[in-house]
């Protein structure tokens, strides 16, 4: 959460996160995404699967051996074939060695795809993220962009790289060893397979009530999540003021709602979890298949040679599906996460201009320009006002009154809902959005830095740029001399520790705009007293930045701007007044009560 | 990693009821399999002799039904026991969180406390029981299985015992090195959240660079180097896992051929031959499945690393027998130096001064002088490195940390609210104030006007953090606080202070207020020239170093930090934004001179 939000940034950004949140609903994927998505690596997936199908038919090779074994012993007694005998110690040797080569295979091609997909993937969203409208990128899209990049990315990983063949290697691991028991006998086999449903069965209700027992969970961990961070960005004031108990009250009723959440749940799920539980281990199917068994063979029906490869294989079948139950949660996280990404693919690109136009001259021209975020209420309302070439304009007004919003259609971070925005005579949309932004210097409160070497931090506003040109435009942003104090000088690469304050990074990105040379600048008067140490080399640099440009500077201190060419007067999204400072003051309408607020008591 | 769960929790008692309860499934498991070895003796002869096998099918059935019960107990306490750890474990991170000094509270270590006490505490309650518990058991049932097969043929179970050493070798190779190839994919994973955090942000110059749709050539080679650490580490962890499966197979089919050839040369009888490979089926498979939890018990360590890290943090040194704080409240820094834990050179050099009780004190010099650092220091966020720090005749070393902020009210440039009412965080700094008392501080500090404006008055809330009020609306409740509380001694930082406008006015006006206050002793980071000039005295402060301490008349006329700062701001608040022209002349008004 940005401290330095003023009163205009709020209220506009808050209404462009809800007008993104419709559209990203509206652009909510289907259940395919997953499929979509993997759809590059879909063979070597494929192949995949199959290696872990084989790798677990192999893996069973061994214990169908001993119980081949077992089943030749019970019936033929010291009168069995040696040589059968010897041939099943192979085989199974044979099927263990097998399985550890296709694990292996399969695993050697899951991460190939696993990593190739990850990449592309990335690369594709660092592609279409150069497309979308930057004003939701802006507004909401940082976090979105990260969590696309990494969190999303990661829950897709887990899937590919274990749940898909743990849920291959399961079924096939249940047919192999079912199939072979229904060789064996199929009365057995038929017990055997209805314990088995019955373990899907208590499970699924165990389960029924899952989400909702989840949903409060999760509710509970959020709240336990907020108040620990609540009381680690608030130490100060807990500390300061004792209100320790404060903040452990809210943190242990959220551990306190987060328990009893559990407790509710196992409460109500308690038979249904215990008999999953039961069904899913060893012992249960111990007991069914030796008691169905004994009497069977107490029958006269079934022969003990019979019940051993029971013994031996079907007892274990339960254990060979619980990697399945964790393979079909991964499935689901990575559903989610699939959408997830999905969205931020298919979030509408900026649309481009078919035949781009090049501006003549650097005037920028409003023109009946009306917006809204929200397609009902107008940020801006019908504003026409003209910048000429080499001027400084200011735009004031008080909180809410749409200062950012007008800048922010410059550089297209929105476009207009009606009327134009021009430059040098072309509208803005008419423009190919490279021309446009490499004519606009923008210098807002959000430092825009790239981790990369100061110098290339520098140049890339210019790339042809010489060595010796970037270091004229950090001197001339009054930074030359903090950039040769560093370690690495120029070279450093810029990090969350190189060591730089807030007004030091403002002036590399005001170097930036000056070697740039764009044309027209966009100004947000607050980045001069963001940091008061560096405040005044900042507006050194600020002041060498606007020189000769065509500049539009959003105002707060209206100080700052007594002296701009022109001063836009907006209210609620209307312009209301311009003219002179002198003529504003004179004319007696919204400037001159803003004023005298700023000056106080202080007559005006 | 039992110990170390062990010696976090405060009440083990829950968990270890679990625990011992798990081990008993695990022993009886592994006993009721065995049982298949005198049955299937006395079933398996020629004839099947029930009659012998009958006791121990009755004991095999006591014990299947024993089994259940047990399963049926232990599930709830599963549920409850998860709870309780993590509960445990946030109850103790929270309160030894509340011990260390503000110091410590850096953005890292704050996202490491809020990790702790979220994610990492509920991770180990739950994996301690749906691993841990899985865990135990693969491990008991063999061991038990072993105990069982030697009353068939000690050879087999010999060889079944020496299987497991090796195994548990394997294993640890294998966990340790999925442990580091986690950390190596978790580190290339910041990098990627860097770059995305840069994809996000800088994206107008990318684009206006013409790199919008590839990103820069460093971010395709830092996407590039990441799909290849990515893939080195993840094949790099194969092989290990294998090894271990590799280890109990050979160990399965080592005892499968000794099994056959101890019956095919005639030293056991079929029946018992056949009871020893039942049994040894039955003991590789729990075996194996450890494997597969080898990860998510690695997870665990690693949770229970991060949270031990944080109780490992020196809480503040709180003496045995506080000293009182007497009733003057004059501040004086003695040869003070300090060093940033984890830096070269001290932020503070043998600084001394004196604020004299009631005085207004300004701290002025350029960023990195260490302003902040002495207020710091007199918060006890940091205790000196040399030196002492007084209040009074006491070194706040020897006080009582809650008294000695009882005495400090500090407003700073970043003002954290709680998602509560104003009126609940105004309260904070006075629990038992009037209703009068709130509306006066409310008024001192000008935040009445903001009250006034809000759609529930006392009663709005403020949202996460305070983030429904602008960062100045943010500063009047605290300075209001600083009003409520009363205490006598203020510190204040101007700087977030020069945001917007009429913000700037409020504070400043109550920071005048409380400097004039003669009962309170005020040190403030001073900005404004206006500030300055109504100091009692001015202290410049140059790379750690007092360079000057005087008042702002005398230090006025010298040349020095002081007259360069000075002028410094009352340039920067006479800045005006111009084209190419010189300024106009005789622009009326002129706000703050």
């Amino acid at each position: 959460m940005s401290t330095t939000a003023t009163h205009q940034a709020a209220p506009s950004s808050s209404a462009a996160e809800e007008r993104a949140g419709a559209g990203d609903k509206a652009a909510l994927a289907g259940p395919g995404a997953l499929a979509r998505l993997l759809e590059p690596v879909r063979p070597h997936l494929i192949g995949c699967a199959l290696l872990s199908a084989l790798a677990a038919a192999a893996g069973s090779v061994p214990y169908l051996a001993t119980a081949e074994i077992a089943r030749l012993l019970a019936a033929h007694g010291t009168a069995v074939e040696q040589d059968s005998v010897r041939l099943w110690v192979l085989v199974g040797a044979a099927g263990a060695v097998v399985r550890l080569l296709l694990v292996y295979s399969s695993s050697r091609l899951g991460h190939f795809a696993d990593a190739r997909i990850l990449h592309t993937l990335r690369l594709r969203m660092v592609r279409h993220l150069g497309t979308v409208p930057l004003g939701w990128i802006r507004s909401r899209g940082s976090g979105r962009i990260k969590r696309g990049l990494t969190n999303d990315l990661e829950e897709m990983h887990q899937l590919i790289a274990h749940a898909l063949g743990e849920m291959v290697a399961a079924v096939t691991a249940v047919t192999v060893g079912l199939l072979y028991l229904s060789f064996v006998d199929w009365r057995m086999t038929v017990v055997t397979a209805t314990a088995l449903v019955a373990l899907g069965v208590s499970y699924r209700i165990a389960m029924r009530s899952a989400t909702r027992h989840m949903n409060r969970l999760l509710a509970a961990e959020a709240r336990i999540s907020t108040a620990s961070v609540e009381y680690a960005d608030g130490v100060g004031v807990v500390k300061a003021f004792g209100a320790g108990g404060h903040v452990l009250r809210r943190f242990t009723e959220a551990v306190r709602e987060h328990s009893s959440a559990l407790a509710a749940w196992a409460a109500e799920t308690r038979y249904s979890t215990a008999a999953a539980r039961l069904l899913a281990s060893e012992m249960t199917l111990l007991g069914i298949l030796a008691a169905a068994g004994l009497i069977l063979v107490g029958a006269g029906s079934l022969r003990m040679s019979e019940l051993l490869p029971f013994l031996v294989v079907g007892i274990g079948l339960p254990t060979s599906i619980n990697p399945a139950i964790h393979g079909s949660q991964g499935l689901r996280k990575g559903r989610t996460a699939a959408r997830n990404i999905e969205a931020l693919l298919t979030h509408p690109p900026l649309p481009e201009a078919p035949a781009p136009r090049t501006p003549r001259g650097h005037a920028v021209e409003f023109d009946r320009v009306s917006f809204s975020y929200d397609g009902a209420t107008p940020a801006l309302d019908d504003l026409s006002a003209v910048c000429a070439p080499g001027t400084v304009t200011a735009v004031v007004g008080p909180s809410g009154a749409g200062k950012s919003t007008l800048a922010a259609l410059i550089p297209r971070f929105y476009d207009v809902t009606r009327g134009a925005v021009r430059i040098g005579g072309v509208d803005v949309r008419s423009m190919d959005e490279r021309t446009l932004l490499s004519s606009v210097a923008l210098v807002f409160q959000d430092v825009m830095l790239l981790r990369d070497t100061i110098a290339e931090n520098i140049r890339i506003a210019a790339p042809g740029a010489s060595d010796e040109q970037v270091r004229r435009a950090a001197r001339s942003a009054r930074i030359d001399d903090v950039i040769e104090a560093l370690p690495h000088g120029y070279d450093t690469v810029l990090a969350e520790d190189t060591g730089l304050s807030g007004g030091e990074r403002q002036r590399l990105t005001i170097a930036r705009a000056i070697l740039s040379d764009a044309p027209v600048v966009v100004l947000d008067e607050a980045t001069a007293s963001l940091d008061p140490d560096n405040e005044a080399a900042v507006q050194a640099a600020l002041s060498r930045l606007v020189r000769g440009k065509t500049v539009l500077v959003i105002a707060h201190r209206l100080r700052t701007v007594v002296d701009a060419d022109r001063i836009l007067v907006l209210d609620r999204g209307r312009l209301v007044e311009q003219g002179t400072h002198a003529a504003l003051l004179a004319a007696d309408g919204l400037y001159r009560r803003l004023w005298r607020a700023q000056s106080g008591d202080l007559p005006a | 990693m039992i110990r170390h769960l062990h010696a976090l929790l405060p009440q083990p008692r829950l968990t270890m009821r679990l625990g011992a309860l798990t081990a008993l499934q695990a022993i009886l498991q592994g006993l009721l399999l065995g049982t298949l070895a005198p049955i299937l003796t006395a079933l398996l002869r020629d004839r099947p002799d029930f009659a012998a096998a009958r006791p121990w099918l009755l004991a095999a059935g006591a014990g299947l039904v024993l089994y259940g019960v047990l399963t049926v107990v232990a599930t709830p306490i599963g549920f409850t026991a998860a709870s309780e750890v993590s509960e445990q474990l946030r109850d103790r991170v929270l309160r030894h969180a509340m011990a260390l000094p503000s110091g410590w509270f850096t953005a890292r270590n704050k996202a490491r406390l809020a990790r702790a006490l979220t994610a990492d505490a509920g991770n180990i309650g739950q994996l301690a029981v749906s691993t841990g518990g899985p865990a135990l058991t693969a491990v008991l049932t063999p061991a038990t299985i072993v105990l069982v097969t030697a009353t068939v043929d000690w050879r087999v179970a010999v060889l079944l015992a020496a299987t497991m050493p090796v195994a548990f070798l394997a294993l640890k190779r294998a966990g340790r090195i999925s442990s580091e190839v986690e950390t190596e994919l978790e580190n290339a994973a910041t990098d990627i959240a860097g770059r995305a955090i840069e994809v996000g942000q800088a994206q107008p110059v990318l684009r206006a660079a013409g790199v919008g749709r590839s990103g820069t050539p460093l971010m395709r080679r830092a996407l590039a180097a990441h799909r290849e650490v990515y893939r080195r580490g993840l094949r790099r962890a194969v092989l290990p896992d294998l090894l271990y499966t590799a280890v109990v197979l050979a160990g399965f089919l080592a005892a499968l051929a000794l099994s056959t050839g101890l019956f095919l040369t005639g030293r056991i009888d079929p029946p018992e031959a056949i009871a020893l490979l039942v049994l040894t089926v039955r003991f590789l498979e729990p075996l194996s499945n450890l494997i597969e939890l080898i990860g998510a018990l690695h997870a665990m360590d690693n949770a229970i690393a991060r949270v031990q890290g944080i109780l490992s943090a020196a809480p503040l040194p709180a003496p045995a027998r506080p000293v009182r704080l007497g009733p003057a409240h004059d501040i004086t820094f003695t040869d003070v130096t300090f060093t940033y834990p984890g830096a070269r050179t001290p932020a503070l050099t043998e600084v001394s001064f004196t604020c004299p009780a009631g005085s207004t004190t300004a701290l002025i010099g350029p960023s990195g002088s260490g302003k902040t650092t002495v207020t710091r220091l007199l918060a006890r966020f940091f205790d000196v490195t040399g030196g002492e720090v007084r209040i009074g005749d006491a070194d706040i070393r020897d006080c009582d940390p809650g008294r000695l902020l009882e005495r400090i009210t500090m407003i700073f440039q970043d003002v954290y609210l709680f998602d509560d009412t104003i009126e609940a965080n105004l309260r904070l700094a006075h629990p038992d104030a009037t209703a009068r008392e709130l509306a006066e501080a409310a008024a001192a500090a000008r935040l009445d006007e903001v009250i006034g404006q809000l759609p529930d008055g006392w009663n709005s809330r403020v949202g996460e953090g305070g983030s429904r009020l602008s960062g100045g609306e943010r500063q009047r409740v605290s300075i209001a606080r600083a009003f409520l509380k009363k205490s006598p001694i203020v510190v204040i930082d101007e700087a977030a202070s020069a945001l917007d406008p009429e913000n700037e006015r409020a504070v400043s006006d109550a920071v005048r207020r409380i400097a004039e206050d003669p009962d309170r002793t005020v040190i403030v980071i001073a900005h404004r020239p206006a500030t300055l000039e109504a100091a009692d005295r001015v202290i410049a402060l140059d790379r750690g170093r007092v360079v000057q301490n005087d008042t702002p008349g005398r230090l006025r006329h010298v040349d020095g930090l002081y007259a360069r700062l000075h002028g410094r701001y009352r340039a920067a608040g006479a800045w005006r934004i111009t084209g190419d022209r010189p300024p106009r002349a005789g622009a009326e008004g002129e706000p703050w001179g």
